[in-house]
């Protein structure tokens, strides 16, 4: 990805707007998963029983896939 | 924020199949709601972490601290929550398809400014990238070993690294070496692990 094409970046000063925000999406996931699982979801935590009853057995929506973010 | 807004955000929001970006609006929403009463949210823990690295971490409750506040009074919360048509209390709602949880005053040692995400109804503020990093390599050693603490920091580190997130490296520095942490050396060593595998320069000088 050459510097030019970039997303913008999460400054520490200033806001980030929620267009840039999103558009930040994918770049942060893609640098996330060069170091570790693209999902490290928790198995398992005391929130369990609630997070299973309100997301069908899961503990939260499914991640949408890097290409789609 | 009028009730006719906060309806058609609950319903944008309730809508949203998207875990990371509904945990973001339902920030910003639950945010100015409590704004508007004179009282700043932060948002801390794993929810912190996924708005700032995309990490594919975070389950479906969405963790605030108080900024300004050591409490809100129980009939307060329950009217604010009201508002947002929460459900349950007296620290965890159920709103719009996700857990708000509710914490204490916040806990930072950081002298970073708060992050900023200007959220679609308004402004979140998430807890200092140096913090979260810095906390999560000390879990990730103590009391035992920690996988998940483990892999939260690599993404940490490597979205800063890689230019993502701004991230001030001398007050992860400080902080590591904090006697409230004592984690710098685990701190040098995960941080050049991850610059050397993205192939970037370490922020901080080779060990000795």
């Amino acid at each position: 990805m050459s510097s030019k094409s970039k997303p913008p970046s999460i400054p520490i000063h200033e806001a980030v707007s929620w267009e840039d925000w999103l558009k930040g999406r994918r770049w942060r996931r893609e640098l996330g998963s060069r170091v570790a699982p693209p999902i490290i979801r928790r198995e398992a935590s005391s929130s369990d029983p609630r997070l299973r009853r309100l997301f069908h057995g899961e503990r939260g929506l499914p991640f949408a896939r890097s290409k789609r973010l | 924020m009028q009730a006719d807004l906060v309806k058609a955000a609950l319903a944008d929001i309730l809508a949203d199949t998207d875990p990371t970006r509904k945990a973001a609006k339902l920030a910003s929403l639950c945010s100015e709601v409590f704004r508007q009463r004179g009282i700043d949210l932060v948002v801390v823990g794993g929810s912190a972490i996924e708005l700032l690295t995309e990490g594919a971490y975070t389950s479906g409750d969405l963790d605030f601290c108080l900024l300004n506040r050591n409490a809100v009074p129980l009939r307060e919360r329950q009217e604010l929550m009201g508002q947002l048509q929460g459900q349950g209390g007296p620290r965890s709602w159920q709103v719009a398809g996700q857990f708000v949880d509710l914490l204490g005053p916040l806990e930072s040692l950081a002298r970073t400014p708060l992050r900023k995400l200007a959220g679609p109804y308004g402004l979140v503020q998430i807890i200092q990238p140096e913090e979260l990093l810095v906390e999560r390599i000390l879990v990730s050693v103590y009391p035992q070993k920690s996988v998940p603490a483990r892999q939260c920091a690599r993404k940490l580190a490597a979205v800063a690294l890689g230019g993502a997130l701004g991230l001030d490296w001398n007050e992860v520095e400080r902080l590591a070496r904090l006697p409230e942490y004592r984690i710098f050396p685990e701190c040098q060593k995960v941080i050049e692990e991850i610059a050397n595998e993205l192939k970037v320069k370490t922020p901080f000088h080779p060990h000795p």
